[in-house]
């Protein structure tokens, strides 16, 4: 441990830590460009320079550059050392041009206060400046070169990090160009952090373009709500206009980046039709008029205190206060338990990971960088947790190995192993996959339960050759593994596979002491809501058949797109049309909330705080960003702000959804006074709710994950089969997936986001295309029996055969197909020829 | 100790001289012609520099200076200045969409004009705007904007600035062509 | 015919109450002007010609103000308090004379209202009676200011009305008479004021104390007691102090004339207008004095009139006794 001064305090630092590191752990910044924690040092941009005094090292040396060393006395401000820095900044203003004013980075850019602060203000150079073409690179960031220091680090963060090649350096010199090859849109998802990690503005805020400096904004610690891994964000509103958004550091969940969805996806709380005003039938009204009028309906009137018996559907994307309200509402009016997921197959999926996930083997993101050997059942990470892949790909660089056991075409930014696998026999691959990489001694020692199951384990399989292939490779990792996390999809996985998968990482963490347990989940709440059903065994199918019975006429739907997120539209429609009353909560304009009878608008995520628990159990709170209201630039459009004073905000009508149940209840006379007499803190823990989190009341809560130490579930229960069930021949499998971008129900209405998406296309092998007579770019039409669902097709080697893989886009009518997982006779396919000029 | 007794009679002399004095001035005062400008009917000439209404200038090309860049309205003690900046359709030049000054509350400082990197925002010798309306101190952009380039009628942001608001990169006179990439040429 | 000399009473009573008002209320916009004139300023002259409607300005402005008794106030007293000091003032002039006195239809119409035998007893018990004013206003006004502003006024004004009145004691040892009418006739060759400077000044500063005038207004020290005796008071009660201090200085002046500027006695202009002029002398003094002296300390105020002008005036009678003795 070398003990070292820096500007004569003492620090003792572990070994191989640089200078720079140990001086900010002093708490002083030494300045720099091309140094980030996240990526390392390369000693670029020589900022960092500061003069060692005695010891090993002596002079002038970067900071970022030196091991910290015994006996070595830095000091930064010596004033050698200080001409030198401010020698080098006046050198990189040499070529920036005199543009702050018009330059979105003024304000929070790093080269303007190492100017300010260095001392240099006024330019001795006299010659011409380096000018620069800029690039098109796509609608999240906008390119001005011109302002470039030539620091590295983009180039560095997106090919080293993320591992996309299409933004390089170009040419030689003091003329080297940071861009793509031709303009267009960059490839990576990650493009966003560009923005952030950019010392200086050549990478900026396309959405946000001019709107606003960073002190105008309004800043809140936010957490995203795109996914279910909780990213950490910075929201920034101004106006009432939520207009940035940047990546928060988190050791354990994302690190110091954040995906673009995540980034941009914000445009939902802006939208100008988003409804921000109470509704009984189709007639506005104000919120008391509304929720008096709901409690009326709601009571019966013949009997005295009697209520109508209402069916409640919450939401996996609503804030746990909410979820939590939901259920107190329902127990104390007596109404059945509610539900949260309107797809069967997530509700069920997520009850599981809920029972099974405990302390032994939830991992968190940082600890899969740490894995050096990853196994993805039935995930498509890039599409449906994008920054689970980043975290794959650091452990991949890192020297792990990584496998993919999908039947999708999948695509991570690093070398892995794709087992393109059909849905039904990836249990049985993951079984044979894990008996081949553990030797039977191996598991007769680590006990007898591990032993009978492992016993169970299928020895033979026949798969194609390439398979084989990437299964011994799989395996021969797995062997020499000694940090192995298997990561399980939730969304297109058969519903015992996260049970299975729990059972292996107890297989592997008996044998090898640890292994990791990382399951991705269909929203960012849909752990609590999971939480909730399970302990409820409520679920939306019973729900639906006392509707359908007619035993329950009134239904409450709390920001959920029940249209759009059920499978069965055909049923769905009839259940709703036998519906007497339907309620609906939302802040999006859906179409569920078109059909709704009484509609009362709610908050977003940046109106109001409110806590998340993430796909591994980790309770995060997201805090208020802006005050309710319409934004100002929509109530005049592209012209001032209205001239007159007002006693309320327009458009400041809409509650946290919450505090609607609270009002409801209030309204309805129930017992449950907590709800409104008090906040979220004295109700959460809940008799009726299973948040025993929340017994230290403390709100907000500390951030942490609040899983139990062993799950209740004993182990090694699954059963396994012994041979892989064969596809039904002459029909397709179809599955409609999440896509990186325009498929998730929040994001898919940013209007970024929305120019990013690619084409809708369904994904299909080349070889069952031919048999269909189909080829790249023509257009399916898929002859379901409610309609037909027509649909470009793209041809992608890398996928199991007898598969459709559809994006589950909010435009495209895939609920017609009837079913979560429907299968589709190959004649029922036509065929439509692209036309071609 | 003896204490040094006043002489009663220079001491009464003294009273009754300053007495004396006191009056005597101010019947000289009374005579003297008074010094007082009556406002409405005379208007003192102000220095070019005194501070009165704000104004948003125009550069030597008749284009608003304006680039919304938010340094005034961070500078503003009173936080009378908001404005909100956009890319203009035409050009894509940086400007104000709208730009508000509320004179209810300025206080006539002129650190906004000393912020302004493109000198558009100016303090003129102008006082003369009081209304009976507080909305109506609510100045808009249409209102500030003015047709000449105030006190600095030659300076134009974008012959300085490094970046193009209409033409290629490289036009100004500060600059060097643009680095053709496809080129390995020095 | 005693009902003719009523209404002729009620008419003088209507024409000097009225034009004495007038007067002070003018004597306001008078004072601001001439006090702008000494600092070399303009004063209101806005209303009106040369703001001369300036006054009427002021009193709507005043009557239009909401009247507001403090809370604590002792209401009766702090309601009555500014009457007393007005009323007070106005009946001083109930003895003064002011004119030569006319025949109407054969009735001798005398230019006073009545002529006290102890006119000038009466003038002296009167003027102390404006004290009370002062003091319950300063009382009942439940505050600290006012408190000390009535307490100082008690003082200075007791302490002051004896240099007043023994200045005035050589006036009646010439005069042979407490009347006022017999005053002014005494006068009819000289006045008195050449014969009686000492007393004269003796008057003049016992009336700016009297008055509370600068600089002698400790009572109400602006920077140190706020408004000091009626510091809470607003609206028309304010108007009637501030009316009741000018009709003060008016009633003073009048006094002035009659004890030693000789009355309405003048050459060629009619006596009514020699009076009024002779009366504004001691306004233009008062007014002069604000312009040009400073406020005493409150304990030289003090030792000023009991150590100075008391002992002054007192030589000044004796003297005057002496030379009358000698002369005859």
């Amino acid at each position: 441990m070398p003990r070292l001064i820096i500007d004569n305090q003492k620090i003792e630092v572990p070994e191989g830590t640089k200078v720079i590191d140990a001086a900010e752990q002093l708490g002083i910044m030494i300045p720099r460009f091309c140094y980030h924690s996240a990526l390392g040092a390369v000693g670029a941009c020589r900022l960092c320079a500061v003069k060692f005094l005695e010891g090993p090292v002596q002079g002038i040396e970067m900071s970022c550059m030196t091991d910290a060393r015994d006996d070595m006395v830095v000091s930064t401000d010596d004033p050698e050392a200080r001409a030198f820095r401010r020698f080098i900044i006046e050198c990189l203003m040499m070529n920036h041009p005199h543009d702050c004013p018009v330059c979105d980075e003024g304000g929070h850019c790093l080269l303007q206060d190492e100017t300010v602060s260095g001392g240099h203000d006024i330019r001795r150079y006299k010659g011409k400046k380096r000018t620069f073409r800029d690039q098109y690179i796509g609608p999240f960031v906008q390119h001005e070169m011109n302002r470039c220091i030539h620091c590295y680090l983009c180039v560095r963060f997106y090919q080293e990090f993320t591992g996309y090649r299409d933004l390089a350096a170009y040419q030689i010199g003091y003329r080297v160009y940071y861009g793509r090859f031709e303009p267009g849109q960059l490839e990576s998802p990650f493009s966003g952090n560009l923005i952030d990690i950019c010392p200086t503005g050549v990478f900026t805020d396309k959405p946000a373009r001019y709107r606003g400096r960073r002190w105008n904004m309004e800043r809140s610690p936010s957490v995203c709500i795109h996914c279910s891994l909780g990213c950490n964000t910075v929201a920034n509103a101004r106006y009432r206009e939520m207009l940035r958004q940047e990546a928060r550091l988190s050791e354990s969940v994302n690190g110091h980046f954040i995906c673009d969805r995540g980034r941009f996806g914000f445009g939902y709380a802006n939208l100008p039709d988003r409804p921000r005003r109470a509704e009984i039938g189709k007639n506005e009204a104000s919120w008391t008029e509304a929720v008096r009028a709901l409690a009326n309906r709601l009571t019966i009137s013949d009997g005295a205190s009697e209520m109508k018996k209402t069916a409640v559907l919450g939401s996996a994307r609503s804030s746990l206060e909410t979820q939590a309200a939901l259920a107190i509402l329902a127990g104390s009016a007596g109404w059945p338990m509610p539900a949260y997921f309107a797809d069967p197959h997530q509700s069920s999926v997520c009850r599981t990971v809920v029972r099974r996930l405990d302390e032994g083997l939830a991992v968190s993101m940082k600890e899969i960088e740490r894995a050096d050997w990853i196994l993805a059942v039935g995930a498509d990470p890039i599409n449906e947790a994008p920054m689970l892949a980043l975290a794959m790909r650091q452990a991949v660089r890192n020297g792990g190995k990584a496998g993919v056991i999908d039947p999708r075409p999948v695509f991570l930014p690093f070398d892995f192993t794709h087992l393109p696998i059909p849905r039904e026999q990836m249990e049985f691959c993951l079984n044979h996959l894990i008996h081949s990489g553990i030797a039977r001694q191996e598991a007769d020692d680590a006990g007898e339960a591990v032993a009978g199951f492992y016993a169970q384990l299928p020895e033979e399989a026949e798969f194609e050759e390439a398979v084989r292939e990437g299964i011994s490779t799989l395996a021969e990792g797995l062997k020499q593994s000694e940090h192995p996390v298997l990561i399980c999809g939730t969304d297109i996985v058969p519903l015992s596979t996260p049970d299975l998968a729990a059972d292996h990482a107890h297989l592997l963490n008996r044998i090898k002491n640890t292994c990791g347990l990382f399951y991705i989940l269909p929203g960012a709440d849909a752990f609590g809501a999971a939480m909730l059903e399970a302990s409820a065994e409520s679920a939306f199918e019973d729900l639906l058949k006392a509707i359908e019975d007619g035993e329950i006429t009134a239904l409450m739907v709390v920001e959920n797109d029940l249209i759009g997120a059920y499978p069965n539209r055909k049923r769905l429609e009839t259940a709703l049309d036998r519906l007497e009353l339907l309620i609906v909560l939302d802040y999006l304009s859906t179409p569920t909330v078109d059909r709704a009878d009484f509609f009362l608008p709610t908050t977003t995520v940046f109106e109001t705080g409110s806590c998340f628990i993430n796909q591994e159990g980790r309770l995060q709170y997201a805090e208020q960003v802006h005050a309710v209201g319409a934004p100002i630039r929509q109530l005049r459009g592209r012209s001032h702000p209205p001239r007159e004073h007002r006693d309320e905000v327009p458009g400041g009508d809409p509650r946290p959804a919450w505090r609607a149940v609270a009002d409801l209840v209030r309204a309805l006379d129930l017992d449950e006074i907590r709800l409104y007499t008090s906040g979220p803190e004295s109700w959460l823990t809940g008799s009726k709710g299973p948040f025993r989190f929340f017994q230290e009341k403390i709100y907000p809560p500390r951030e942490g994950r609040i899983l139990p130490a062993e799950s209740e579930v004993a182990p090694f229960k699954s059963s396994i089969k012994k041979e892989a069930k064969k596809p039904e021949a002459g029909t397709l499998d179809i599955l409609f997936v999440d896509r990186t971008f325009g498929a998730e129900a929040l994001s898919a209405l940013s209007e970024p986001i929305r120019r990013a998406e690619p084409a809708a296309a369904a994904f299909i092998h080349p070889k069952d295309a031919s048999e269909l007579g189909l080829s790249d770019g023509d257009s399916a039409i898929l002859r379901f029996e409610e309609g037909d669902l027509e649909i470009p097709v793209a041809l992608n080697n890398d996928m199991a055969r007898g598969l459709l893989v559809i994006p589950r886009k909010p435009d495209l009518e895939w609920q017609t197909a009837g079913a979560r997982f429907p299968r589709i006779a190959r004649n029922r396919i036509a065929g439509v020829r692209k036309e071609t000029e | 100790m003896t204490r040094n007794k006043p002489n009663i009679w220079k001491y009464s002399l003294s009273a009754v001289k300053g007495i004396y004095d006191a009056y005597a001035v101010s019947m000289i005062n009374f005579l003297r012609k008074p010094v007082t400008e009556e406002y409405p009917e005379y208007k003192r000439p102000l220095p070019e520099r005194s501070r009165g209404r704000i104004i948003l200038t125009r550069d030597p090309d008749g284009d608003e200076r304006c680039v919304a860049c938010y340094l005034c309205s961070a500078v503003c003690p009173t936080s009378c200045i908001s404005m909100e900046s956009a890319e203009r359709e035409e050009d894509g030049r940086r400007f104000a969409i709208w730009f508000r000054i509320n004179f209810a509350r300025c206080i006539y400082c002129g650190q906004c004009e000393e912020a302004c990197p493109t000198l558009a925002i100016q303090l003129t010798p102008d006082y003369e705007f009081c209304q009976y309306e507080v909305l109506d101190f609510v100045y808009e952009k249409e209102d500030l904007l003015v047709d000449h380039g105030g006190r600095h009628p030659d300076y134009n942001f974008y012959r300085h600035a490094g970046v193009t608001e209409k033409g290629d990169k490289g036009a100004h006179p500060d600059e060097e062509e643009p680095v053709n990439l496809k080129s390995n040429m020095p | 015919m005693w009902f003719l000399g009523f209404v002729i009473l009620l008419i003088k009573l209507a024409a000097v109450l009225g034009a004495l008002v007038l007067l002070a209320v003018y004597l306001v916009w008078i004072e601001r002007r001439l006090l702008a004139k000494f600092e070399t300023r303009l004063g209101p002259n806005r209303a009106g010609w040369h703001g001369a409607l300036q006054p009427f300005a002021d009193g709507v402005k005043i009557l239009l103000k909401e009247d507001l008794i403090p809370e604590g106030a002792d209401r009766f007293i702090f309601m009555m308090a500014p009457a007393v000091v007005a009323t007070s003032a106005l009946l001083l002039f109930v003895v003064v004379p002011f004119g030569e006195g006319f025949t109407l239809w054969g009735r001798r119409v005398p230019m006073l209202f009545t002529d006290l035998n102890v006119g000038l007893l009466y003038v002296v018990a009167i003027s102390t009676v404006a004290v009370y004013g002062v003091v319950l206003a300063g009382w009942s006004s439940n505050s600290l200011y006012s408190l000390l502003g009535g307490i100082r006024g008690a003082a200075q004004m007791i302490s002051y009305e004896l240099s007043l009145g023994l200045s005035l004691a050589p006036v009646v040892m010439m005069a042979g008479s407490f009347s006022l009418v017999d005053i002014v006739d005494a006068q009819a060759a000289y006045p008195f004021i050449l014969v009686q400077p000492v007393g004269f000044l003796i008057f003049l500063v016992s009336t700016m104390a009297e008055a509370h005038r600068l600089p002698f207004d400790i009572p109400e020290a602006e920077n140190e007691l706020m408004g000091g005796y009626h510091t809470e008071y607003s609206g028309m009660r304010f108007g009637l102090f501030f009316v009741g201090e000018y009709v003060n200085m008016l009633v003073l002046g009048s006094l002035a004339a009659v004890f030693f500027l000789g009355g309405w006695r003048g050459p060629l202009l009619p006596g009514v207008v020699w009076f009024v002029l002779k009366v504004l002398i001691v306004p233009f003094l008062l007014i002069w004095s604000r312009a040009a002296l400073p406020r005493p300390r409150y304990d030289q105020l003090m030792a000023f009139g009991w150590k100075c002008l008391i002992p002054v005036a007192l030589v000044n009678i004796i003297a005057t006794g002496g030379l009358m003795l000698l002369f005859g």
